[in-house]
């Protein structure tokens, strides 16, 4: 028997309420709903200006995403810019259901509401302006 | 582009002109004497002075109607003035999506306009255009104006509109557009088309 298999021996596994909690902040949810818009949908957020004026809008931002919160159900609205011209009912069918998705899926707090502001529609860009290194 | 209240205005002058028309021909009736003849001369007090010593109109009504009077004439007047004043009725926000279990989806009509000001200043012969968006999401009615160059293709441009923005916004809102309408001006500016070219020259190292 070696030293490890001793002390689990010793010490009884505790039950899981016992171990601590976790909790987590109305912003976590917010930035992670607005990572998931960014990254894996065509959505665009808004940079630079000041309180609002003077923004521009920009593929490469996170869209602005505010969550309210009851209990473990949160309904989030997201304030997102698309490119134009796209079906926007269809794409902004298929942002609610990836970020309502995604959220349960990394938080485990149900999304129940998705609301959806389309600020700004711009053609999108030929080239990201990024150059890839191959 | 903008809205005025022509059919309203029609309608109250056909209503102020049948009232000045009949008090006029009233007025002409009783001074050429043919309404006392019409009726005989039975007239009350037809051949009592117009003027004479006693209190006049104004001083027989009590103040407070001819006050009260007074201002509902004023608030009329006041109301057809502002009436006047042209309007653009553009479309409040535009919901694409209700649904309370879900969730809402909106878009301001300006943010449709700008796409469609944005794709139009694209086209070749374009100086600068103007759009705006009214009716509902499911019908919208487009307003455009055009500003052209001076040398620019006119049926061509036109031809563009057709087949490239007027699509993309229906594109955009999945429905055919309900009216489209396009006003063109011509300007001397240069178009925003045409301000840079993609250089061919030779790069010597």
């Amino acid at each position: 028997m070696t030293t490890m298999q001793v002390e689990t021996a010793r010490r009884p596994r505790r039950a899981v309420e016992d171990r601590g909690s976790t909790s987590m902040s109305r912003k976590v949810l917010e930035k992670i709903a607005s990572q998931v818009a960014r990254d894996e949908t065509d959505a665009g957020g808004t940079t630079g200006g000041f309180l609002g004026i003077g923004s521009r809008a920009d593929f490469s931002a996170r869209p602005e995403a505010s969550v309210e919160l009851a209990g473990n159900i949160a309904s989030l609205r997201v304030t997102v810019g698309l490119p134009y011209p796209v079906p926007l009912r269809q794409a902004t069918h298929e942002l609610r259901e990836r970020i309502a998705g995604r959220v349960t899926e990394l938080t485990g707090v149900q999304v129940r509401q998705v609301d959806i502001t389309v600020a700004w529609l711009r053609p999108r860009p030929a080239s990201s302006g990024r150059r890839n290194l191959l | 582009m903008r809205h005025h209240a022509g059919a309203m205005n029609r309608t109250w002058l056909i209503i102020l002109g049948i009232v000045l028309l009949a008090a006029g021909a009233a007025s002409i009736l009783f001074s050429s004497g043919l309404m006392a003849q019409m009726t005989g001369g039975n007239l009350a007090g037809a051949d009592d002075p117009v003027l004479s010593d006693g209190p006049g109109v104004l001083e027989t009504l009590p103040a407070s109607a001819v006050l009260i009077g007074g201002i509902i004439l004023g608030l009329l007047g006041l109301w057809w003035i502002l009436a006047e004043v042209p309007r653009r009725r553009a479309a409040s926000s535009y919901r694409l999506h209700e649904d309370p279990a879900r969730g809402i989806t909106r878009c301001d009509p300006a943010v449709l306009a700008a796409a469609v000001e944005d794709d139009a200043s694209s086209l070749p012969g374009v100086v600068s255009s103007w759009a705006l968006l009214r009716g509902t999401a499911e019908s919208p009615d487009l307003a455009l104006r055009l500003t052209l160059n001076e040398r620019a293709d006119v049926q061509e441009a036109l031809r563009r509109v057709r087949s490239d923005v007027l699509p993309n916004l229906s594109r955009a809102l999945e429905v055919p557009l309900h009216t489209a309408g396009i006003a063109l001006e011509v300007s001397g500016r240069p178009a925003q088309l045409g301000s840079t070219v993609e250089s061919t020259g030779t790069v010597v190292y």
